[in-house]
C-alpha cells in the first residue's frame, strides 16, 4: 500500500469523524459518554447485520431477507422460552432456523441462478409471514431474566451489545483476512472465471457467505429482542435499510469484490450517530429514513462514477 | 434517388445455386424422446400461467368449501382489480431485466395525497384523478433517470426510493388516516356497472391498452428486443435509454392510479397503504404470470393470470378460516415454485 | 532428437449449433487435422488470421475445452485433460490476453488464489507474501506482493501471471498475444524473461500478429488457415510477405460478380477522423455505389473504425461527414434513420436477438415501416419476411423459427436481411462471411454486388484477402489505427501489395 492510498483511506474514515464531532459538539448531549455508548449499544444491531451483508455484497449479492429473519428467528426463540424451553437452546433453534434460511438463499443463487435481490426478497417475505404466523400477528415477551441480560446487561461498564458486536467484527475480520475462505470470497466477487479455474466451487462459497449472512441476521434480531425483551413480528423492517446502508457508506462496492468488515461495522456507527443526532434535533425516523435512503442512492452512484473512472484510466482507448 | 434495395434485390436473379446444407443433423433413437419431452416442456413453458390458474380452480372448487359460488367470484374479481393494475406496471419493468421495489410505497404516497387533495383542499374528483397520476409519473421518471443515466442498479435505487416515499407519505399524512372522502372522489372507482364497481371496468381497460401496447406497438416490439439483449437492440435502433425511462415512469403511474383506487375501495386515505406487501405481491403475480427475471419475456394477460391466481389463494385462505398472516408466506413459496417451474421451462437452457 | 513436451496429432474441433451439438456434416470446422509440436526449450510461434483457430488449438492445449478428434501428449503421455487445472497440474500454463486475475486481490492473493499456504488450518499470510517474493524476485522483478493487482499496469499484471505459472513449475507456457497492450521497454523486459524461461528447459507457445516480434524471440513458426495447418518451419526461413501469403493468400477459385457501378456522389467522409489520442488522423471516402474494402491486420482498428462512424463508440477527434452532413455524436438510432448500417463481426450479441423470430429480427431496424402510427401491422411485417426469405434464400421452416436454431450463414443473412429493410445509403459490413458456409458465401457476396448496384455505398471489412479484393472497388489498409495505402481495384490490386502494406 503507497502513501497516497493509505492516505485516501485515512482520509475515508477522519472526515466523517471530523464532521460528526464537529456536528456533535453542537448537538447538546450527543458527546456525553452515555449517549455515545448508548449509539454503540443501538448500532450493535445493525452493525452485526452489516457484517454477514458485508461477504453477501462482496459476492455481487444483497440481502434483503434481514428485514423478515430479524423477527422470525427471535419469534421461534421467544416462544420456546415462553413454553419453557431454556434460554441457550432456543436462541440455538434461533439461530439455526436462520442459518437454514440463509443457507436457502445460498441455494436459490448458485443452483437455480436467481438474482440474489428476488430469492431473498423472496424468503424475507416468508420469514415475516411465519413470524407473523406464529404469534397471530402479536408480540411476545416476558422472557427469563438471563435472555435479556444480554440485551441490557453489562461487563465491566461496557454493554454486552457492544462487545457481542466487537466479538462479530473480530469473526467478520478474522474470515476476511486470516482464513483461505475468505480470499476465495473475494475472488469470487472480483472475477468468478479465475475462481472456476483454480477448481474452487462458487457454489459452496454462495451457500456460506447467505448462510453466514442469516446467522448474522438471527443473532442480531435475538440482540434486538434481548434488549426490548420483545418480540415484536414486523420489528426487522427499520435495520435493513440501516444494514445495506452502513455497507455502502462503509465502501463496500455494490459491484461486488471491494469492501471490509471493520469498515462496514464504521459504516453502521454511522448511521447509529446520524440516526442519534437527528433523534436529538427531535426529527422523525421517517424523515430520517428519507435521509437514508437518498444518501444510498448518492452513494453507490458516486461509487459508480468512480470505479468507472478507475477502468478507463487503467485500460486506455482502442 | 436510389430505389428501396429491397426492390433491388427482388429485381435480381435468386442468388447462388442449391441454398445452404441441411442446419443440423436429423435426431434419431434417444434423441427424438427428448426433443418430445423438450416440446412438451416448452409448451407447458408458454402457459404456465394459465395452467396454474386452472389447476387452482380446479382445486378450490373440489376442496374449499362456498369457493365455487358467482359471488365468491365477484369478490376475487374486486380484489383482483387494483393488483391488475399494478402488475402490468411491474410486467414492463421486469421485461427490461429491472424491478420497480418502490411500487408499493408510491401507492401509499398517493394515497395519502389523493385524500388531501379530495377533502382538504376540496379539488375536483377529475383533477385529483390527474395529479395523482402526474405525481406517480415523476416519482417513475425519478426511478428511471436514476437507473438509466446515474447507473444505479435497479433494485438499489428503486429501494431506496421506496424508503424516501415511505417518509414522505408518513411526514405528508402527520401520523393521521383521512376518513369520510367525498362522494364525487369515490365514485371514481365505485360507480357499479353491470353488478361490478369501475374499478374492475378501469382495470380491464387499462389492461386492454397495455396488452396493445405491448403486443402491436413499436413500443412493445423494442421493448422486448431491449430485453433480450440491449446491446444487439440499441444498435438496431432501438432507443433504449428512453425505454428504460419510461417502463419506470409508466409502473409508477399505475401504482399511484392504484393508490387513489385502494383510497376509494375503503374509503380512507393513509399512508402505510400498499408498502413493501403490495410490491411483493406484484411481483409474485408477474413471475407466477410467466414474466421472467432476465427480462424480455412476459404478457399482459398471463400476469393478470397470475394476480387472479394469487387472490384465489387468498381467497381459499380466508374461506378455510387460516390466518392471513400466513397468506404472506404462502406467497413467498408460490414465488419460489413458480421460479422452479419457469427455470425448468425456460429458454435459457 | 529431443523428445516433444507436447505433441498434438490429428486436431478436428467441430462447429457447434445452436441446439450445443457438433455440426459433422458442413464444410466448416474450426479445426481440422491440425499437427502441432512443442520442444523443451523452443519459442514455437503460432500465427494465423482471426478465426484461423490458434485460439482454439491452444484453448485445447490449455485444458479449457476438448478436441472432437485427434491425441495429446504431454511429456510423451497420452492425456485427455479434464479442464484448465488439470491441464496445470500437468504441466501446461496459459496466459492468456485477457489477463486472468483478481483486480480487487493483491498480487500474492492471486498467485496463490485456491492454495493458500496454511499454518494450523489458517492462511499464512506471512509464508504466502515470501514465497510470492521469491517468485517474482527469481523473474528479476521487484514487484511488492502487496499491491493490489489494480493498480498494475498490463505488463505488470503478465508478469504475476507468469509468476504464477512458475509457481507451478510449468513446463509448457501458452502466450496469447502477450505484447498487445505493452510499451518498447515492457516488451524487452518481457523478452529478457523468455528467453531465460527457455534456457531453463520451458517451452513457449508464442500467439502474435508481429512480425518484427516474432522475428526477435521465436525458434519456430507455424501457420494455421481456415482452421487447417499450412506449415511448421524454422524462424530463418520466416520471410514477412510470405507469412501473409500463408496466412491470409488463398488461391482465387471463384470469381467475384461485379455488376455494380460507382457514381461521384460521396455518402461517407471522414476527416482528420482520430479513433484514439495515440493514433494518426484518418481520410476516407465511400461513395454512392461503390465498395470500398478495409483491410489490415486484427486489431488495426478496422472495427473501432466503423463503430465509430456508427455512433457505437467514442472517438478522439475529427468529423465524421455522411450525405453531406456532420454526424459527430449521432445515436446508432438516428443514423439508422437516415440510412446508415452496420453488420457487427459479432452477429450473436450486437447483431441479433437470438431469442426472437426470423420475421421479429428481419423487422427491428425498420420498424416504422411495417407500421403504422406506432401499430405494427403484422401482414405487412410478414409479407416482409417471406420476401426477404425467398431473395436472400434464408433456409428456416417458417418465418416465426427464432433464430437461434438458424445455421451461422443464414443467421448472417438475416442481419443482412435486417438492414436492407431500411433502405440503406451506407452499409458497413464487419467480416460479413466469417464462419459460413462456402455456399451462403458466394450468396452474400453477389448480395453485396447487388445492392452496391442499386446505388448504396458499402464499407466492407474483411480479413479474407480474395473477398476483399474480389469485391471492392478501392482498399483502404490500415495500420496500427491509421489509414496507411489506399488502393485502386485493377491489375495493382493484388493480395501481394495488401499484403505489404500491412505490415
Amino acid at each position: 500500500m503507497n502513501i497516497v492510498s493509505a492516505a485516501r483511506r485515512g482520509l475515508a474514515i477522519l472526515i466523517p469523524v471530523a464532521a460528526f464531532l464537529a456536528l456533535g459538539s453542537r448537538v447538546p448531549h450527543f458527546l456525553d459518554l452515555s449517549n455515545l455508548l448508548n449509539v454503540v449499544r443501538q448500532s450493535s444491531i445493525t452493525g452485526i447485520c452489516a457484517v454477514g451483508m458485508t461477504f453477501v455484497i462482496v459476492i455481487k449479492g444483497i440481502d434483503l431477507s434481514l428485514a423478515g429473519l430479524l423477527a422470525f428467528c427471535p419469534m421461534i426463540s421467544g416462544v420456546l422460552m415462553l413454553a419453557g424451553v431454556d434460554p441457550p437452546a432456543s436462541m440455538a433453534a434461533g439461530m439455526l432456523a436462520g442459518i437454514a434460511m440463509g443457507l436457502f438463499n445460498g441455494l436459490m443463487v448458485s443452483r437455480l441462478t436467481v438474482p440474489a435481490f428476488i430469492t431473498t426478497l423472496v424468503v424475507g417475505q416468508i420469514s415475516q409471514g411465519l413470524a407473523l404466523t406464529i404469534n397471530g400477528g402479536s408480540s411476545i415477551g416476558a422472557f427469563p431474566d438471563s435472555f435479556v441480560f444480554i440485551g441490557n446487561g453489562a461487563i465491566g461498564g461496557i454493554p454486552l451489545s457492544d462487545l457481542l458486536l466487537l466479538a462479530f467484527l473480530a469473526l467478520g475480520f478474522f474470515i476476511e483476512r486470516l482464513t483461505p475462505l475468505g480470499n476465495h470470497i473475494y475472488a469470487l466477487g472480483g472475477n468468478e472465471t479465475v475462481l472456476r479455474q483454480e477448481g474452487l466451487s462458487a457454489a459452496r462459497l454462495q451457500f456460506f457467505v447467505f448462510g453466514f449472512s442469516g446467522f448474522c441476521a438471527a443473532v442480531s434480531g435475538l440482540l434486538l429482542s434481548a434488549q426490548l425483551d420483545t418480540v415484536q413480528p414486523t420489528q426487522g423492517d427499520a435495520y435493513q435499510l440501516d444494514a445495506i446502508a452502513a455497507c455502502i457508506i462503509g465502501g463496500v462496492d455494490l459491484a461486488g469484490g471491494r469492501g471490509s468488515v471493520p469498515m462496514a461495522v464504521i459504516g453502521a456507527l454511522i448511521i447509529g450517530c446520524l440516526r442519534n443526532v437527528l433523534d436529538l434535533l427531535g426529527i422523525h425516523p421517517f424523515m430520517q429514513n428519507v435521509f437514508i435512503g437518498s444518501i444510498i442512492i448518492v452513494i453507490v452512484y458516486l461509487s459508480g462514477v468512480i470505479r468507472r473512472h478507475g477502468e478507463l484510466a487503467t485500460r486506455g482507448t482502442l | 434517388m436510389s430505389a428501396p434495395v429491397t426492390e433491388v434485390v427482388r429485381a435480381g436473379a435468386a442468388p447462388g445455386e442449391g441454398g445452404a446444407p441441411p442446419t443440423r443433423a436429423p435426431a434419431a433413437g434417444k434423441g427424438r424422446v427428448w426433443i418430445a419431452a423438450g416440446g412438451l416442456l416448452k409448451l407447458v413453458g408458454r402457459n404456465v400461467a394459465l395452467l396454474i390458474f386452472l389447476t387452482l380452480v380446479i382445486l378450490a372448487s373440489l376442496f374449499v368449501e362456498n369457493f365455487a359460488a358467482l359471488d365468491n367470484a365477484e369478490v376475487i374479481l374486486k380484489q383482483s382489480a387494483i393488483p391488475a393494475i399494478a402488475v402490468i406496471g411491474m410486467t414492463l419493468v421486469l421485461m427490461t431485466g429491472g424491478i420497480d421495489l418502490s411500487l408499493g410505497y408510491v401507492v401509499g404516497l398517493a394515497s395519502i395525497v389523493s385524500g388531501i387533495m379530495a377533502n382538504t383542499w376540496l379539488w375536483p374528483a377529475p383533477a385529483v384523478l390527474a395529479a395523482i397520476l402526474v405525481l406517480g409519473l415523476a416519482v417513475g421518471l425519478c426511478n428511471g433517470l436514476i437507473t438509466q443515466f446515474m447507473r444505479v442498479p435497479a433494485f438499489i435505487a428503486t429501494l431506496g426510493a421506496g424508503y424516501v416515499l415511505y417518509g414522505l407519505a408518513q411526514i405528508v399524512s402527520q401520523g393521521s388516516i383521512i376518513n369520510r372522502l367525498p362522494k364525487g372522489f369515490l365514485a371514481i372507482g365505485r360507480t357499479p356497472m353491470f353488478g361490478l364497481p369501475s374499478a374492475v371496468f378501469l382495470a380491464l381497460a387499462v389492461a386492454v391498452v397495455f396488452h396493445v401496447l405491448i403486443s402491436r406497438t413499436i413500443f412493445g416490439r423494442q421493448l422486448k428486443a431491449f430485453g433480450f439483449g440491449a446491446r444487439a437492440a440499441v444498435l438496431s435502433g432501438v432507443p433504449g435509454a428512453r425505454i428504460n425511462v419510461s417502463v419506470y415512469a409508466l409502473c409508477s403511474t399505475l401504482a399511484a392510479l392504484c393508490g387513489l383506487l385502494f383510497t376509494v375501495r375503503v374509503n380512507a386515505a393513509q399512508p402505510n397503504m400498499g408498502g413493501g406487501v403490495f410490491t411483493f405481491e406484484v411481483v409474485t403475480a408477474a413471475i407466477v404470470g410467466g414474466t421472467s427475471l432476465f427480462g424480455g419475456v412476459g404478457s399482459v394477460g398471463n400476469s393478470i393470470l397470475g394476480v387472479l391466481s394469487i387472490k384465489i389463494i387468498e381467497n381459499c385462505i380466508n374461506l378455510l378460516g387460516v390466518s392471513y398472516h400466513l397468506y404472506l408466506a404462502v406467497q413467498g413459496a408460490i414465488i419460489l415454485l413458480a421460479i422452479i417451474l419457469g427455470n425448468l421451462t425456460n429458454r435459457r437452457a | 532428437m529431443l523428445e516433444p513436451l507436447v505433441s498434438m496429432r490429428g486436431i478436428t474441433k467441430y462447429i457447434y449449433g445452436g441446439d450445443g451439438r457438433p455440426l459433422r456434416n458442413t464444410d466448416v470446422k474450426i479445426l481440422e487435422g491440425v499437427d502441432f509440436d512443442l520442444f523443451p526449450g523452443e519459442v514455437h510461434v503460432l500465427v494465423g488470421e482471426n478465426g484461423a483457430g490458434k485460439s482454439t488449438l491452444m484453448r485445447i492445449l490449455g485444458g479449457v475445452i476438448p478436441p472432437d478428434r485427434g491425441e495429446l501428449k504431454i511429456a510423451g503421455a497420452r492425456v485427455n485433460l479434464a479442464d484448465a487445472r488439470d491441464a496445470r497440474e500437468k504441466g501446461v500454463a496459459f496466459i492468456h490476453q485477457e489477463l486472468n486475475l483478481c483486480a480487487n486481490l493483491d498480487v500474492a492473493h492471486n498467485i496463490f488464489l485456491g492454495r493458500e499456504p496454511r499454518r494450523r488450518g489458517l492462511k499464512d499470510a506471512g509464508e504466502m507474501y515470501r514465497r510470492s517474493a521469491e517468485l517474482l524476485k527469481a523473474l528479476s522483478t521487484d514487484l511488492d506482493p502487496r499491491l493490489s493487482v489494480a493498480r498494475l499496469s498490463t505488463a505488470q499484471q503478465q508478469l504475476v501471471e507468469i509468476a504464477k505459472a512458475m509457481s507451478f513449475r510449468s513446463r509448457v507456457v501458452i502466450m496469447d498475444e502477450p505484447t498487445a497492450s505493452l510499451t518498447k521497454r515492457e516488451i524487452d523486459v518481457l523478452f529478457d524473461l523468455i528467453r531465460r524461461m527457455r534456457s531453463e528447459g520451458i517451452g513457449i507457445v508464442y500467439i502474435s500478429h508481429r512480425f518484427e516480434e516474432i522475428l526477435a524471440i521465436g525458434d519456430r513458426f507455424t501457420v494455421l488457415r481456415d482452421g487447417r495447418l499450412v506449415g511448421t518451419q524454422p524462424i530463418q526461413s520466416f520471410e514477412p510477405n510470405s507469412v501473409i501469403w500463408m496466412m491470409a493468400g488463398r488461391s482465387i477459385d471463384e470469381m467475384y460478380p461485379r455488376t455494380h457501378a460507382v457514381e461521384p456522389e460521396p455518402v461517407l467522409e471522414l476527416r482528420g477522423l482520430r479513433l484514439a489520442t495515440h493514433t494518426p488522423p484518418i481520410d476516407l471516402v465511400v461513395r454512392r455505389g461503390e465498395v470500398v474494402g478495409l483491410g489490415g491486420l486484427v486489431g488495426s482498428g478496422r472495427t473501432e473504425l466503423a463503430k465509430s462512424v456508427f455512433g457505437a463508440r467514442r472517438f478522439h477527434s475529427g468529423d465524421v461527414r455522411y450525405l453531406g452532413r456532420k454526424t459527430n455524436g449521432w445515436s446508432p438510432a438516428r443514423l439508422i434513420r437516415a440510412g446508415m448500417a452496420y453488420l457487427s463481426e459479432d452477429r450473436k450479441t450486437e447483431g441479433l436477438i437470438p431469442p426472437m423470430s426470423i420475421r421479429e429480427n428481419l423487422s427491428l431496424a425498420s420498424l416504422r415501416s411495417v407500421a403504422k402510427l406506432g401499430f405494427l401491422s403484422r401482414p405487412r411485417e410478414e409479407r416482409q419476411a417471406g420476401r426477404l426469405i425467398r431473395q436472400l434464400n434464408i433456409v428456416a421452416r417458417s418465418s416465426e423459427q427464432l433464430v437461434s436454431t438458424l445455421s451461422g450463414g443464414n443467421q448472417q443473412k438475416c442481419v443482412l436481411g435486417k438492414w436492407l429493410c431500411t433502405a440503406p445509403r451506407l452499409l458497413m459490413l464487419d467480416e460479413p462471411t466469417r464462419g459460413i458456409d462456402v455456399g451462403a458465401k458466394a450468396q452474400i457476396h453477389s448480395l453485396i454486388d447487388q445492392i452496391a448496384g442499386a446505388g448504396v455505398a458499402i464499407l466492407m471489412i474483411s480479413s479474407e484477402l480474395p473477398e476483399l479484393i474480389g469485391i471492392s472497388d478501392r482498399v483502404y489498409v490500415m495500420r496500427e489505427g491509421g489509414v496507411v495505402a489506399e488502393l485502386e481495384a485493377g491489375p495493382e490490386l493484388t493480395q501481394e501489395r495488401v499484403v505489404a502494406c500491412m505490415v
